[in-house]
């Protein structure tokens, strides 16, 4: 059985401490972590490669949204789970997100509950996965 | 019966034996026999003829009349007395006159008479005077007065004034010859004087007799009018022994036949009373009531009497008794007494009436709209102060601008009052004095009926819609504010949160990613950093929870949110040494966010195990409180603990952020959230503390239907 390759996890967020801890966190996980400071260079990252999983902050730079992100991704692959991470999000959001089958955390978070979640998506996406490909 | 003083003044016998000679015996024995003084007369008209005249005739008088007539004759034919009828007045007829001269006379013959007539007239009269004056020592007695000066006939004196006695006046009128000797005419005239003394003697018995008689009636007459009196009428002596009682007072001073015990009792009561009173009232005069009460012995009633007593005098002055009447005053007492409260209640009303009419004119003079009463003819009668700005009394009612405000409240009052409708809500425009100028008056009326059903009076109150628009912007706006500055409070929070979040994320993730990368003297710093951030996270999530809004809103049942929140701490809570007690009602679904009802729940469960560090009970109850309009109602929450209580001093501040009693284990900001929550969901919450005893929170939503 070929070694597993590790799951490339792509965060973006627009802080730098913030996203250099997801990073390490994750890195942490055993995931390969690709990092994007605002939605240009996450736009950039993402047409160049595939991602199993896209963690973004809802407010970047400007007035742009993970929103945007998460349509960029889905765009090129629907399957690709996405992971909305917040410090302050209302009703429409969450809303909003639900209906995208886009999970949300609530900053801070909860840091063993955020990682158990990760590992659950990942799993699930990669069997599902799994299944297309062998059929 | 003859006192030993009528005694000595009888006549003597010797005198009356030789008088009694002139007469022949037979003819004395024939007078004493008679019983009667009607038989008198024909005895002695006997005895005329046994003398050997040929007729006689007794003429009568009648003291009533004043007709002379026969009333006695022997051997006249019935048409010869025709002559003799006559009239005491007729003086002309010679033997009128004869009579009234009262003197034995001797008539020449007149008419168809041959022979002279002997007249011999006779009168009532006695040596001894009547038993009255004998008694009463009065010189006054008739038959005396006749006896000793028998003047001409006085038809008004012919009364005794002692014994009432009625004279009786008559004359024996005899023919004799011409030639009729002086031994003759003296023998008839001793017959006739003796015959007149028997027939004194027993008219005067007579006279008597009928007088017993009389007084016997008349007794019986006043014991008639005693008995048949409703009132008790005693007659006692003057040792205040009863003499007579009428049947009315039998009733209450006689013992009855076969009377119980008690009845006796009650009769002995009633004349120890009685005669109690008659003491006193014998005492203080000659006339005087007082108030006495019996006993019934019969009905064993008290009645109240007035008895009026009055003394009894026997002939000599002395007083010899009492007579009292007894008037049952217990109705007119008891209606007395009714009439009086009766006067009470009314005054007693009155002073109600005034108290309300005094409330009223208070609650008149307070209401701060102008208020305007008026009759049926619309016409005004009383005018509140305010009204008394707008439409003016004394020199204000002449200003043009008040005139016209008069002139339109007539209008509007006529109409009204004469309309059907029972009340009115209409839009008046009024000039207004104080700002000078015409503002629009919501003008509200109302009709009092009188019994009849007409209309009494209307009442009018004018409210100033432009300031009550006023005041209700302003409330609104107050409201405004207070949401706004909730609203505001809330943003802040939120961004400061949103602003704190970013750097907290990185401190926490970067604390998660040192463990095993420290030497071990930092390992105390590290759990400083820990800890302290896991509070600050604490306050954020609160902060940012009760803003998030991101919960499902519909209706949902909150005794089963109690459940799942006592379920969630319940091994918490038994740990502790906290007993739960819950009493759950039948709730109707409200309407709201369960989970932020669910955070509320925590919130006061966990301040509540916080406060009971030694255990205690914990009570929750919710209760739906039923609408009384049906419309409006509302569902109860009440969680009370036994804990340590909060400070007087905090309780007012409780409620808002940063407020803690628990120092450095508290965020402060809990009730903060409990409160926004409840507000949020239209609700109310309040707050009862004593230190040491416990608090209670009780929470209120309004459910509508």
């Amino acid at each position: 059985m070929a070694k597993a390759k590790k799951p490339q996890v792509l965060v973006v967020e627009d802080e730098a401490p913030v996203l250099l801890t997801y990073r390490l966190m994750l890195e942490d996980q055993g995931y390969e972590v690709f990092c994007a400071l605002s939605s240009q260079d996450a736009t950039a990252v993402l047409g160049s490669r595939r991602f199993d999983l896209v963690l973004c902050d809802l407010s970047l730079e400007q007035n742009h949204t993970g929103f945007e992100v998460f349509e960029r991704v889905h765009k090129r692959d629907p399957e690709v789970p996405c992971v909305l991470l917040t410090g302050y999000a209302n009703r429409e959001t969450t809303e909003r997100a639900e209906q995208a089958g886009i999970t949300v955390f609530f900053k801070p978070i909860e840091i063993d509950e955020f990682l158990l979640t990760l590992k659950k998506i990942l799993r699930n996406s990669h069997g599902k996965q799994a299944k297309a490909n062998r059929n | 019966m003859a006192t030993p003083l009528l005694r000595k003044q009888l006549p003597d016998p010797g005198s009356f034996v030789e008088r009694r000679k002139s007469v022949r015996d037979s003819t004395a024995l024939r007078l004493l026999s008679a019983e009667r003084s009607e038989e008198i007369f024909p005895i002695l008209l006997e005895e005329i003829i046994a003398l050997g005249f040929p007729r006689a005739l007794v003429l009568g008088v009648d003291f009533e009349t004043g007709a002379v007539r026969p009333v006695a004759a022997l051997k006249y034919q019935p048409n010869q007395l025709q002559r003799f009828h006559s009239q005491l007045w007729a003086g002309e007829n010679p033997l009128v006159s004869a009579l009234h001269a009262l003197k034995p006379a001797i008539l020449a013959p007149s008419g168809g008479e041959r022979e002279p007539l002997y007249c011999h007239p006779l009168l009532y009269r006695n040596r001894n005077q009547c038993w009255e004056a004998e008694r009463e020592r009065r010189r006054e007695c008739l038959a005396v007065q006749n006896f000793r000066s028998p003047h001409k006939l006085q038809l008004q004196e012919q009364v005794c004034a002692s014994c009432a006695m009625r004279a009786y006046a008559a004359m024996v009128v005899v023919p004799v010859d011409r030639q009729a000797r002086e031994g003759e005419l003296r023998q008839l005239r001793n017959l006739i004087e003796t015959a007149n003394r028997y027939l004194a003697r027993l008219f005067k018995v007579e006279h008597y007799y009928n007088r017993m008689r009389d007084m016997d009636v008349t007794i019986s007459q006043m014991h008639t009018v005693m008995q048949s009196m409703a009132d008790p009428v005693i007659l006692t002596d003057s040792h205040h022994r009863v003499i007579m009682l009428n049947k009315a007072a039998e009733r209450f001073f006689k013992m009855p036949e076969g009377v119980t015990e008690g009845g006796a009792r009650a009769v002995e009561l009633n004349n120890l009373y009685f005669s109690a009173a008659l003491s006193s009232m014998a005492v203080s005069g000659v006339e005087s009531h007082r108030d006495l009460t019996l006993v019934d012995v019969m009905e064993g009633e008290e009645v109240l009497f007035e008895a009026v007593c009055a003394p009894t005098f026997s002939s000599d002055g002395v007083r010899s008794g009492m007579v009292t009447v007894m008037r049952d005053v217990t109705d007119l007492r008891r209606a007395d007494q009714e009439v009086r409260s009766n006067l009470q209640k009314l005054r007693d009303a009155e002073e109600v009436v005034r108290q309300d009419r005094d409330r009223l004119n208070l609650v008149i003079e307070n209401v701060g709209d102008p208020i305007v009463v008026a009759d049926g003819a619309a016409k005004v009668v009383l005018l509140d102060p305010l009204a008394k700005e707008l439409f003016g009394v004394g020199d204000v009612a002449r200003h043009p601008a008040v005139v016209r405000n008069q002139a339109r409240l007539d209008a509007y009052l006529t109409a009204f009052t004469f309309s059907f409708a029972d009340s009115q809500n209409r839009p008046l425009r009024l000039h207004n004095p104080a700002s000078n100028s015409e503002i629009e008056y919501a003008a509200r009326s109302g009709k009092i009926y009188d019994a009849r059903g007409q209309v009494a009076y209307t009442v009018t109150v004018l409210r100033d819609l432009t300031a009550w628009k006023k005041l209700e912007q302003l409330q609104l706006e107050r409201r405004m504010l207070e949401v706004e500055k909730f609203a505001a409070t809330g943003r802040l929070a939120g961004t400061i949160a949103h602003e704190i979040n970013n750097p907290l994320e990185a401190i926490k993730n970067a604390i998660y990613l040192l463990p095993g990368k420290l030497k071990p003297p930092a390992q105390p710093v590290y759990d400083i950093l820990k800890s302290e951030t896991e509070r600050v996270t604490r306050i954020v999530r609160q902060m940012l929870g009760l803003y998030r809004n991101t919960d499902q809103v519909g209706p949902f049942d909150l005794n089963s949110v109690v459940e799942d929140t006592l379920t969630l701490f319940a091994r918490q809570l038994s740990t502790a040494s906290i007993s739960v007690e819950k009493v759950l009602g039948n709730l109707p679904p409200i309407v709201g966010s369960a989970d932020q009802f669910r955070q509320v729940l925590s919130n006061l469960v966990v301040n509540a195990r916080d406060s009971m560090a030694k255990g205690g009970r914990l009570a929750i109850r919710t209760r739906h409180v039923r609408a009384t309009d049906g419309v409006h109602g509302s569902v109860n929450i009440v969680l009370a603990d036994t804990g340590c209580g909060i400070p007087t001093d905090m309780l007012q501040s409780v409620f808002e952020p940063f407020v803690s009693t628990k120092g450095e284990k508290g965020t402060g900001l809990g009730l903060w959230i409990v409160k926004g929550i409840v507000e949020n969901h239209s609700g109310g919450i309040r707050v009862r503390s004593r230190q040491g005893k416990g608090t209670v929170f009780k929470l209120s939503f309004p459910i509508v239907r």
